[in-house]
Protein backbone atom coordinates (compact mmCIF):
# COMPACT_ATOMS: atom_id res chain seq x y z
CA UNK A 1 0.00 0.00 0.00
CA UNK A 2 1.18 3.19 -0.88
CA UNK A 3 2.04 6.31 0.92
CA UNK A 4 -0.56 8.96 1.51
CA UNK A 5 0.79 11.68 -0.41
CA UNK A 6 1.91 14.91 1.41
CA UNK A 7 0.98 18.75 1.26
CA UNK A 8 4.43 19.95 -0.21
CA UNK A 9 5.57 22.90 1.48
CA UNK A 10 6.23 26.61 0.42
CA UNK A 11 9.60 26.87 -2.00
CA UNK A 12 10.10 30.18 -0.52
CA UNK A 13 9.41 30.75 3.38
CA UNK A 14 6.65 33.39 4.18
CA UNK A 15 8.30 36.84 4.26
CA UNK A 16 7.80 38.66 7.59
CA UNK A 17 9.49 41.97 5.88
CA UNK A 18 6.37 42.18 3.03
CA UNK A 19 4.59 44.41 4.98
CA UNK A 20 5.51 47.99 3.52
CA UNK A 21 5.26 46.64 -0.36
CA UNK A 22 1.95 45.74 0.45
CA UNK A 23 1.50 49.16 2.19
CA UNK A 24 2.39 50.87 -0.90
CA UNK A 25 0.65 49.01 -3.71
CA UNK A 26 -2.38 49.58 -1.26
CA UNK A 27 -1.86 53.35 -1.35
CA UNK A 28 -1.15 53.42 -5.15
CA UNK A 29 -4.35 51.24 -5.98
CA UNK A 30 -6.08 53.53 -3.65
CA UNK A 31 -4.53 56.77 -5.99
CA UNK A 32 -5.21 54.59 -9.05
CA UNK A 33 -9.22 53.71 -8.23
CA UNK A 34 -9.41 57.44 -7.48
CA UNK A 35 -7.80 58.22 -10.97
CA UNK A 36 -10.28 55.71 -12.59
CA UNK A 37 -13.13 57.51 -11.21
CA UNK A 38 -12.35 60.74 -11.84
CA UNK A 39 -12.20 59.89 -15.63
CA UNK A 40 -15.56 58.24 -15.14
CA UNK A 41 -17.33 61.23 -13.40
CA UNK A 42 -15.45 63.43 -16.21
CA UNK A 43 -16.35 60.90 -19.35
CA UNK A 44 -20.22 60.90 -17.78
CA UNK A 45 -20.20 64.87 -16.96
CA UNK A 46 -18.92 65.48 -20.94
CA UNK A 47 -21.78 62.90 -22.09
CA UNK A 48 -24.13 64.52 -20.00
CA UNK A 49 -23.33 68.38 -21.29
CA UNK A 50 -23.45 67.10 -24.69
CA UNK A 51 -27.01 65.65 -24.14
CA UNK A 52 -27.90 68.33 -22.59
CA UNK A 53 -26.95 70.89 -25.19
CA UNK A 54 -26.76 69.31 -28.64
CA UNK A 55 -30.24 68.88 -30.73
CA UNK A 56 -30.85 72.82 -28.88
CA UNK A 57 -30.65 75.87 -29.69
CA UNK A 58 -31.18 79.48 -28.37
CA UNK A 59 -31.65 83.11 -29.64
CA UNK A 60 -30.92 85.89 -27.70
CA UNK A 61 -32.19 89.38 -28.33
CA UNK A 62 -29.86 91.60 -27.57
CA UNK A 63 -30.93 94.84 -25.82
CA UNK A 64 -29.16 98.26 -27.52
CA UNK A 65 -25.34 97.97 -25.36
CA UNK A 66 -25.67 101.94 -24.91
CA UNK A 67 -28.91 104.24 -24.50
CA UNK A 68 -32.43 103.48 -23.74
CA UNK A 69 -33.62 99.66 -23.78
CA UNK A 70 -35.26 98.88 -27.05
CA UNK A 71 -38.87 99.08 -26.68
CA UNK A 72 -39.05 96.96 -30.12
CA UNK A 73 -37.30 93.88 -28.05
CA UNK A 74 -40.45 92.24 -27.38
CA UNK A 75 -41.80 92.33 -30.95
CA UNK A 76 -38.22 91.60 -31.77
CA UNK A 77 -38.50 88.14 -29.45
CA UNK A 78 -42.05 87.23 -30.77
CA UNK A 79 -41.05 87.64 -34.59
CA UNK A 80 -37.76 85.47 -33.67
CA UNK A 81 -40.18 82.82 -32.54
CA UNK A 82 -42.26 82.61 -35.58
CA UNK A 83 -39.43 81.91 -37.88
CA UNK A 84 -38.67 79.14 -35.22
CA UNK A 85 -41.56 77.92 -35.00
CA UNK A 86 -41.73 78.08 -38.92
CA UNK A 87 -38.81 76.17 -39.08
CA UNK A 88 -38.75 72.69 -40.14
CA UNK A 89 -36.68 70.56 -37.63
CA UNK A 90 -37.73 73.13 -34.74
CA UNK A 91 -40.04 70.70 -32.39
CA UNK A 92 -40.42 73.39 -30.03
CA UNK A 93 -40.03 76.90 -29.11
CA UNK A 94 -40.75 79.24 -26.16
CA UNK A 95 -39.39 82.08 -24.60
CA UNK A 96 -36.81 81.95 -21.52
CA UNK A 97 -38.90 83.95 -18.38
CA UNK A 98 -37.47 86.94 -16.76
CA UNK A 99 -37.16 84.75 -13.82
CA UNK A 100 -35.23 82.34 -15.10
CA UNK A 101 -32.94 84.38 -17.27
CA UNK A 102 -32.26 85.80 -13.62
CA UNK A 103 -31.55 82.52 -12.26
CA UNK A 104 -29.41 81.89 -15.17
CA UNK A 105 -26.59 84.85 -14.04
CA UNK A 106 -27.29 84.39 -10.86
CA UNK A 107 -24.14 82.73 -10.13
CA UNK A 108 -22.21 85.28 -11.43
CA UNK A 109 -24.17 88.11 -10.85
CA UNK A 110 -25.92 87.53 -7.57
CA UNK A 111 -29.85 88.56 -7.26
CA UNK A 112 -31.63 91.57 -6.08
CA UNK A 113 -33.17 94.55 -7.29
CA UNK A 114 -29.79 95.86 -9.14
CA UNK A 115 -29.61 92.74 -11.09
CA UNK A 116 -33.34 92.57 -11.94
CA UNK A 117 -33.06 96.11 -13.13
CA UNK A 118 -29.86 94.83 -15.87
CA UNK A 119 -30.28 94.78 -19.57
CA UNK A 120 -30.44 91.40 -19.83
CA UNK A 121 -31.47 89.89 -23.69
CA UNK A 122 -34.28 88.22 -24.46
CA UNK A 123 -33.95 84.23 -24.58
CA UNK A 124 -35.27 82.10 -26.73
CA UNK A 125 -34.99 78.22 -26.29
CA UNK A 126 -35.42 75.65 -28.94
CA UNK A 127 -35.55 71.99 -29.36
CA UNK A 128 -34.86 70.31 -32.66
CA UNK A 129 -36.05 66.47 -33.84
CA UNK A 130 -33.28 64.78 -32.59
CA UNK A 131 -30.83 64.18 -35.64
CA UNK A 132 -32.59 67.37 -37.73
CA UNK A 133 -29.95 69.33 -39.95
CA UNK A 134 -30.77 72.91 -39.98
CA UNK A 135 -29.05 75.27 -42.16
CA UNK A 136 -27.65 77.41 -39.48
CA UNK A 137 -26.19 79.69 -41.99
CA UNK A 138 -29.96 80.59 -43.60
CA UNK A 139 -31.64 80.20 -40.73
CA UNK A 140 -29.51 83.01 -39.23
CA UNK A 141 -30.17 85.26 -41.68
CA UNK A 142 -33.63 84.73 -41.80
CA UNK A 143 -33.91 85.73 -38.33
CA UNK A 144 -31.69 88.78 -38.88
CA UNK A 145 -34.33 89.64 -41.04
CA UNK A 146 -37.36 89.34 -38.66
CA UNK A 147 -34.67 90.50 -35.67
CA UNK A 148 -32.10 92.25 -35.98
CA UNK A 149 -30.96 92.44 -32.59
CA UNK A 150 -30.79 88.61 -32.65
CA UNK A 151 -27.99 85.90 -32.40
CA UNK A 152 -28.41 82.25 -32.94
CA UNK A 153 -26.42 80.44 -30.64
CA UNK A 154 -26.26 76.02 -31.63
CA UNK A 155 -23.71 75.57 -28.73
CA UNK A 156 -21.17 73.93 -30.47
CA UNK A 157 -19.11 75.93 -29.55
CA UNK A 158 -19.36 75.23 -25.59
CA UNK A 159 -19.67 71.44 -26.70
CA UNK A 160 -16.51 71.62 -28.03
CA UNK A 161 -14.80 73.46 -24.86
CA UNK A 162 -16.71 71.45 -22.42
CA UNK A 163 -15.45 68.33 -24.18
CA UNK A 164 -12.34 69.27 -24.44
CA UNK A 165 -11.95 69.82 -20.90
CA UNK A 166 -13.46 66.52 -20.18
CA UNK A 167 -11.35 65.23 -22.30
CA UNK A 168 -8.07 66.71 -20.78
CA UNK A 169 -9.50 65.62 -17.29
CA UNK A 170 -9.92 61.65 -18.69
CA UNK A 171 -6.37 62.23 -20.52
CA UNK A 172 -4.63 63.26 -17.04
CA UNK A 173 -6.31 60.38 -15.07
CA UNK A 174 -5.14 57.71 -17.74
CA UNK A 175 -1.67 59.49 -17.33
CA UNK A 176 -1.90 59.10 -13.35
CA UNK A 177 -2.46 55.87 -14.10
CA UNK A 178 0.46 55.08 -16.15
CA UNK A 179 2.24 56.56 -13.41
CA UNK A 180 0.98 54.86 -11.03
CA UNK A 181 1.72 51.58 -12.90
CA UNK A 182 5.55 52.44 -13.41
CA UNK A 183 5.19 53.21 -9.48
CA UNK A 184 4.10 49.84 -8.48
CA UNK A 185 5.99 47.85 -10.95
CA UNK A 186 9.39 49.63 -9.66
CA UNK A 187 8.24 49.19 -5.99
CA UNK A 188 7.72 45.32 -6.73
CA UNK A 189 11.04 45.29 -9.25
CA UNK A 190 12.75 46.57 -6.29
CA UNK A 191 11.20 44.26 -3.59
CA UNK A 192 11.55 41.25 -5.59
CA UNK A 193 15.45 41.80 -6.00
CA UNK A 194 15.72 42.67 -2.10
CA UNK A 195 13.42 39.27 -2.25
CA UNK A 196 16.05 37.43 -4.55
CA UNK A 197 18.81 38.97 -2.04
CA UNK A 198 17.15 37.23 1.13
CA UNK A 199 16.40 34.17 -0.22
CA UNK A 200 19.77 34.05 -2.46
CA UNK A 201 20.85 30.49 -1.06
CA UNK A 202 17.47 29.29 -1.57
CA UNK A 203 17.44 30.77 -5.03
CA UNK A 204 20.78 29.04 -5.32
CA UNK A 205 20.12 26.14 -4.45
CA UNK A 206 17.02 25.59 -6.63
CA UNK A 207 19.47 26.79 -9.71
CA UNK A 208 22.06 24.39 -8.84
CA UNK A 209 19.70 21.39 -8.58
CA UNK A 210 18.37 22.19 -11.94
CA UNK A 211 14.95 23.94 -11.27
CA UNK A 212 14.03 25.51 -14.63
CA UNK A 213 13.98 29.60 -14.52
CA UNK A 214 9.95 29.15 -14.74
CA UNK A 215 9.81 27.35 -11.41
CA UNK A 216 11.95 29.69 -9.48
CA UNK A 217 10.17 32.52 -10.93
CA UNK A 218 6.55 30.99 -10.34
CA UNK A 219 7.72 30.82 -6.13
CA UNK A 220 8.48 34.28 -6.54
CA UNK A 221 5.55 36.04 -8.74
CA UNK A 222 2.88 34.33 -6.89
CA UNK A 223 3.70 36.13 -3.95
CA UNK A 224 3.88 38.84 -5.40
CA UNK A 225 0.48 38.23 -7.13
CA UNK A 226 -1.31 37.16 -4.50
CA UNK A 227 0.00 39.81 -1.87
CA UNK A 228 -0.89 42.94 -4.58
CA UNK A 229 -3.71 41.33 -5.27
CA UNK A 230 -5.10 41.31 -1.46
CA UNK A 231 -3.16 45.07 -1.01
CA UNK A 232 -4.44 46.69 -4.26
CA UNK A 233 -7.87 45.08 -3.23
CA UNK A 234 -8.16 47.28 -0.17
CA UNK A 235 -7.02 50.38 -1.66
CA UNK A 236 -9.74 49.99 -4.44
CA UNK A 237 -12.22 49.41 -1.90
CA UNK A 238 -11.23 52.70 -0.18
CA UNK A 239 -11.57 54.42 -3.26
CA UNK A 240 -14.74 52.81 -3.98
CA UNK A 241 -16.14 54.05 0.00
CA UNK A 242 -14.95 57.55 -0.86
CA UNK A 243 -16.97 57.69 -3.87
CA UNK A 244 -19.96 56.09 -1.95
CA UNK A 245 -19.47 58.90 0.82
CA UNK A 246 -19.17 61.42 -1.94
CA UNK A 247 -22.50 60.27 -3.10
CA UNK A 248 -23.93 60.04 0.29
CA UNK A 249 -22.75 63.73 1.20
CA UNK A 250 -25.54 64.95 -1.83
CA UNK A 251 -28.32 62.41 -0.98
CA UNK A 252 -27.98 63.88 2.57
CA UNK A 253 -28.41 67.41 1.07
CA UNK A 254 -24.93 68.77 0.66
CA UNK A 255 -24.95 70.83 -2.62
CA UNK A 256 -21.97 69.71 -4.95
CA UNK A 257 -20.01 72.56 -6.78
CA UNK A 258 -21.83 74.53 -9.61
CA UNK A 259 -20.88 73.19 -12.85
CA UNK A 260 -19.15 70.56 -11.83
CA UNK A 261 -20.36 67.07 -12.08
CA UNK A 262 -21.08 65.52 -8.97
CA UNK A 263 -18.23 63.49 -7.44
CA UNK A 264 -20.44 59.93 -6.47
CA UNK A 265 -19.91 56.68 -8.93
CA UNK A 266 -23.17 54.93 -10.58
CA UNK A 267 -23.02 51.45 -9.22
CA UNK A 268 -22.10 49.80 -12.77
CA UNK A 269 -19.00 53.04 -12.69
CA UNK A 270 -17.92 51.28 -9.15
CA UNK A 271 -17.77 48.29 -10.74
CA UNK A 272 -14.87 49.44 -12.73
CA UNK A 273 -12.98 49.81 -10.33
CA UNK A 274 -11.91 46.12 -9.97
CA UNK A 275 -9.81 46.39 -12.82
CA UNK A 276 -6.80 48.23 -9.99
CA UNK A 277 -6.34 45.24 -7.91
CA UNK A 278 -6.15 43.18 -11.40
CA UNK A 279 -4.34 45.41 -13.05
CA UNK A 280 -2.01 45.80 -10.08
CA UNK A 281 -2.04 41.77 -9.28
CA UNK A 282 -0.79 41.68 -13.10
CA UNK A 283 2.09 44.10 -13.10
CA UNK A 284 3.05 42.40 -9.67
CA UNK A 285 3.15 39.09 -11.26
CA UNK A 286 4.68 40.54 -14.44
CA UNK A 287 7.37 42.33 -13.28
CA UNK A 288 8.30 39.70 -10.27
CA UNK A 289 8.62 37.59 -13.02
CA UNK A 290 10.62 40.06 -15.03
CA UNK A 291 13.04 40.38 -12.30
CA UNK A 292 13.60 37.41 -11.63
CA UNK A 293 14.74 35.45 -14.60
CA UNK A 294 16.86 38.62 -15.62
CA UNK A 295 18.57 38.10 -11.84
CA UNK A 296 18.65 34.75 -13.22
CA UNK A 297 20.07 34.58 -16.68
CA UNK A 298 22.89 36.49 -14.30
CA UNK A 299 23.86 33.60 -12.78
CA UNK A 300 26.27 30.68 -14.52
CA UNK B 1 30.78 10.78 -18.63
CA UNK B 2 32.67 13.48 -17.41
CA UNK B 3 35.75 14.78 -18.94
CA UNK B 4 38.47 17.68 -17.92
CA UNK B 5 41.47 18.60 -20.53
CA UNK B 6 43.73 21.13 -19.52
CA UNK B 7 40.96 22.83 -17.18
CA UNK B 8 42.33 26.10 -15.14
CA UNK B 9 40.13 28.15 -13.14
CA UNK B 10 41.00 31.06 -11.08
CA UNK B 11 38.36 33.32 -8.99
CA UNK B 12 38.86 36.83 -10.41
CA UNK B 13 42.44 38.09 -10.82
CA UNK B 14 43.49 35.74 -7.71
CA UNK B 15 45.61 32.61 -7.99
CA UNK B 16 44.97 29.61 -10.38
CA UNK B 17 43.21 27.48 -8.07
CA UNK B 18 42.97 24.49 -10.92
CA UNK B 19 46.15 24.12 -13.14
CA UNK B 20 46.02 21.53 -16.00
CA UNK B 21 43.63 19.49 -14.74
CA UNK B 22 42.85 16.37 -17.19
CA UNK B 23 41.00 12.91 -16.32
CA UNK B 24 38.13 11.36 -17.61
CA UNK B 25 35.55 9.46 -15.77
CA UNK B 26 33.99 6.81 -17.29
CA UNK B 27 29.92 6.35 -17.03
CA UNK B 28 28.95 4.02 -14.47
CA UNK B 29 32.61 4.29 -12.57
CA UNK B 30 33.04 4.98 -8.68
CA UNK B 31 36.19 7.05 -8.20
CA UNK B 32 37.40 8.96 -4.74
CA UNK B 33 38.95 12.39 -4.93
CA UNK B 34 41.33 13.11 -2.22
CA UNK B 35 44.27 15.89 -1.25
CA UNK B 36 44.48 18.19 1.60
CA UNK B 37 42.60 20.84 2.40
CA UNK B 38 42.76 23.85 0.06
CA UNK B 39 44.22 21.60 -3.02
CA UNK B 40 41.18 22.65 -4.91
CA UNK B 41 38.62 19.74 -4.66
CA UNK B 42 35.64 21.82 -3.97
CA UNK B 43 36.65 23.82 -6.82
CA UNK B 44 36.54 21.18 -9.00
CA UNK B 45 33.30 19.72 -7.81
CA UNK B 46 32.07 23.09 -8.42
CA UNK B 47 33.20 22.94 -12.44
CA UNK B 48 31.59 19.46 -12.16
CA UNK B 49 27.95 20.07 -11.03
CA UNK B 50 28.56 23.22 -12.96
CA UNK B 51 28.50 26.14 -10.22
CA UNK B 52 31.36 27.88 -11.83
CA UNK B 53 32.86 27.76 -15.61
CA UNK B 54 36.13 27.03 -15.90
CA UNK B 55 38.91 29.44 -16.93
CA UNK B 56 40.37 27.77 -19.44
CA UNK B 57 40.42 24.39 -20.82
CA UNK B 58 37.51 21.74 -22.07
CA UNK B 59 34.97 20.22 -19.78
CA UNK B 60 32.63 17.65 -21.13
CA UNK B 61 29.52 16.64 -19.62
CA UNK B 62 27.57 13.89 -20.44
CA UNK B 63 28.92 14.33 -24.06
CA UNK B 64 28.13 17.79 -24.32
CA UNK B 65 31.08 20.25 -24.58
CA UNK B 66 30.10 22.99 -22.22
CA UNK B 67 31.80 25.71 -23.64
CA UNK B 68 29.28 25.16 -27.03
CA UNK B 69 26.11 23.83 -24.67
CA UNK B 70 23.69 26.67 -24.33
CA UNK B 71 22.85 27.99 -21.22
CA UNK B 72 19.81 27.47 -21.57
CA UNK B 73 20.25 23.45 -21.87
CA UNK B 74 22.47 23.66 -18.14
CA UNK B 75 18.85 23.54 -16.27
CA UNK B 76 18.31 19.67 -17.96
CA UNK B 77 22.26 18.58 -17.49
CA UNK B 78 21.95 19.73 -13.44
CA UNK B 79 18.91 17.71 -12.77
CA UNK B 80 20.86 14.95 -13.56
CA UNK B 81 23.59 15.26 -11.51
CA UNK B 82 23.27 14.67 -7.66
CA UNK B 83 25.28 16.75 -5.26
CA UNK B 84 25.86 16.21 -1.28
CA UNK B 85 27.09 19.58 -0.86
CA UNK B 86 30.20 19.80 2.15
CA UNK B 87 28.03 22.79 4.34
CA UNK B 88 24.83 20.50 3.13
CA UNK B 89 22.30 23.65 1.99
CA UNK B 90 19.16 22.38 2.96
CA UNK B 91 16.49 24.02 3.05
CA UNK B 92 15.57 25.31 6.84
CA UNK B 93 12.24 26.30 6.47
CA UNK B 94 10.99 22.64 4.52
CA UNK B 95 10.48 19.51 6.85
CA UNK B 96 13.24 16.58 6.11
CA UNK B 97 10.74 15.08 3.77
CA UNK B 98 10.33 18.18 1.33
CA UNK B 99 13.82 18.44 1.02
CA UNK B 100 14.54 15.24 0.18
CA UNK B 101 11.97 15.34 -2.17
CA UNK B 102 13.34 19.01 -4.00
CA UNK B 103 14.85 17.26 -7.19
CA UNK B 104 11.47 15.24 -7.62
CA UNK B 105 9.44 17.95 -7.26
CA UNK B 106 12.07 19.91 -9.36
CA UNK B 107 11.49 17.34 -11.94
CA UNK B 108 8.10 17.77 -12.58
CA UNK B 109 6.70 14.95 -9.73
CA UNK B 110 4.07 14.48 -8.10
CA UNK B 111 3.40 13.61 -4.00
CA UNK B 112 1.34 10.66 -4.83
CA UNK B 113 4.45 9.74 -7.28
CA UNK B 114 7.05 10.16 -4.47
CA UNK B 115 6.05 10.15 -1.18
CA UNK B 116 6.55 6.54 -0.63
CA UNK B 117 10.18 6.64 -2.18
CA UNK B 118 11.27 9.69 -0.19
CA UNK B 119 9.62 8.03 3.11
CA UNK B 120 11.81 4.82 2.48
CA UNK B 121 15.04 6.02 1.71
CA UNK B 122 14.52 8.43 4.72
CA UNK B 123 13.75 5.04 6.62
CA UNK B 124 16.82 3.78 5.11
CA UNK B 125 19.58 6.69 6.46
CA UNK B 126 17.78 6.13 9.89
CA UNK B 127 15.57 9.30 9.51
CA UNK B 128 12.29 7.51 9.52
CA UNK B 129 10.88 9.49 12.54
CA UNK B 130 12.60 12.83 11.45
CA UNK B 131 10.43 13.03 8.52
CA UNK B 132 8.50 16.28 9.59
CA UNK B 133 11.62 17.70 11.24
CA UNK B 134 13.13 21.02 10.03
CA UNK B 135 17.38 21.08 9.58
CA UNK B 136 17.76 23.37 12.17
CA UNK B 137 16.06 21.37 14.78
CA UNK B 138 18.49 18.04 13.19
CA UNK B 139 21.92 17.01 14.27
CA UNK B 140 24.97 17.74 11.93
CA UNK B 141 24.57 14.29 11.12
CA UNK B 142 21.18 14.08 10.28
CA UNK B 143 21.34 16.91 8.29
CA UNK B 144 24.18 14.95 6.59
CA UNK B 145 22.18 12.24 5.94
CA UNK B 146 19.14 14.21 4.66
CA UNK B 147 21.92 15.92 2.04
CA UNK B 148 22.31 12.60 0.81
CA UNK B 149 19.13 11.46 0.54
CA UNK B 150 18.23 14.61 -1.72
CA UNK B 151 20.98 14.18 -3.40
CA UNK B 152 20.87 10.33 -4.72
CA UNK B 153 16.74 10.27 -4.63
CA UNK B 154 16.18 10.75 -8.29
CA UNK B 155 18.55 8.20 -9.18
CA UNK B 156 21.38 10.97 -10.79
CA UNK B 157 23.21 9.85 -14.06
CA UNK B 158 26.12 11.11 -11.50
CA UNK B 159 26.66 12.04 -7.90
CA UNK B 160 29.00 13.83 -6.21
CA UNK B 161 29.92 14.37 -2.90
CA UNK B 162 31.92 16.58 -1.01
CA UNK B 163 32.72 15.23 2.60
CA UNK B 164 29.75 13.05 2.65
CA UNK B 165 30.77 10.99 5.89
CA UNK B 166 32.68 14.08 7.97
CA UNK B 167 29.72 14.21 10.02
CA UNK B 168 28.21 11.00 11.17
CA UNK B 169 30.26 8.00 12.83
CA UNK B 170 31.72 5.31 11.38
CA UNK B 171 28.69 3.15 11.13
CA UNK B 172 26.60 5.33 9.54
CA UNK B 173 29.38 6.50 6.99
CA UNK B 174 29.59 2.76 6.12
CA UNK B 175 26.35 2.22 5.51
CA UNK B 176 25.96 5.78 3.40
CA UNK B 177 29.01 4.24 1.37
CA UNK B 178 26.89 1.21 1.06
CA UNK B 179 24.09 3.14 -0.44
CA UNK B 180 26.57 4.75 -3.16
CA UNK B 181 27.64 1.63 -4.02
CA UNK B 182 24.38 0.32 -4.29
CA UNK B 183 23.63 3.19 -6.52
CA UNK B 184 26.68 2.95 -8.31
CA UNK B 185 25.96 -0.79 -9.23
CA UNK B 186 22.64 0.85 -10.75
CA UNK B 187 24.70 2.62 -12.97
CA UNK B 188 25.28 6.01 -11.67
CA UNK B 189 28.78 7.28 -11.58
CA UNK B 190 30.09 8.57 -8.23
CA UNK B 191 32.86 10.81 -7.16
CA UNK B 192 33.44 11.40 -3.41
CA UNK B 193 36.02 13.84 -2.29
CA UNK B 194 37.51 13.24 1.00
CA UNK B 195 39.87 12.98 3.63
CA UNK B 196 38.77 9.57 5.06
CA UNK B 197 41.29 7.03 4.12
CA UNK B 198 39.46 4.57 5.78
CA UNK B 199 36.38 5.17 3.59
CA UNK B 200 39.41 5.07 0.30
CA UNK B 201 41.03 1.84 1.92
CA UNK B 202 38.08 -0.49 2.34
CA UNK B 203 36.98 0.38 -1.03
CA UNK B 204 38.74 -0.82 -4.40
CA UNK B 205 37.33 1.97 -6.05
CA UNK B 206 39.78 4.62 -8.03
CA UNK B 207 41.59 7.39 -6.59
CA UNK B 208 42.48 11.11 -8.22
CA UNK B 209 44.54 13.13 -5.92
CA UNK B 210 44.70 17.25 -6.13
CA UNK B 211 47.58 19.12 -4.88
CA UNK B 212 48.13 22.11 -4.80
CA UNK B 213 45.84 22.76 -7.99
CA UNK B 214 47.48 20.17 -9.80
CA UNK B 215 46.21 15.91 -10.27
CA UNK B 216 49.32 14.42 -9.10
CA UNK B 217 48.25 10.74 -8.27
CA UNK B 218 45.76 8.52 -9.54
CA UNK B 219 45.33 4.78 -8.57
CA UNK B 220 42.87 2.85 -10.60
CA UNK B 221 40.45 0.50 -9.26
CA UNK B 222 41.00 -2.84 -8.11
CA UNK B 223 39.56 -5.54 -8.78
Amino acid sequence: MSAPARKRGRILPREAGAAPLDVVIGVMAFLAALALGASLVADRAAEGWRAGLSGRLTVQVLPPEHGAPNPALAQETDAALAVLRSTDGVVHADEVSQEETLKLVEPWLGSGAVVADLPLPRLIDATLVPGARIDLATLTQRLKQAAPDSTLDDHSHWIARLKGVADAVIWSAYGILALIAIATASAVAFATRAGLEAHHDIVSLLHQMGARSGFIARAFEWHYLISALLAASVGGILAAAFFLAAGGLESVGIEPVPFLPPLSLQPAELGWLIVVPLSSAFIAWATARLSVLAALRRIY
Amino acid sequence: MVRFENVGMRYGPGPEVLRDVTFVLEAGSFTFLTGPSGAGKSTLLKLMFLAEPPSRGLVTLFGNDLATTKRSAFAALRRRIGVVFQDFRLLDHLSAFDNVALPLRLAGGRPDDYTQDVEELLGWVGLADRLHARPPTLSGGEQQRVAIARAVVARPDLLLADEPTGNVDAEIGQRLIRLFGELNRLGTTVLIATHDRSLIENARAREIRLVDGRLVEMRAART
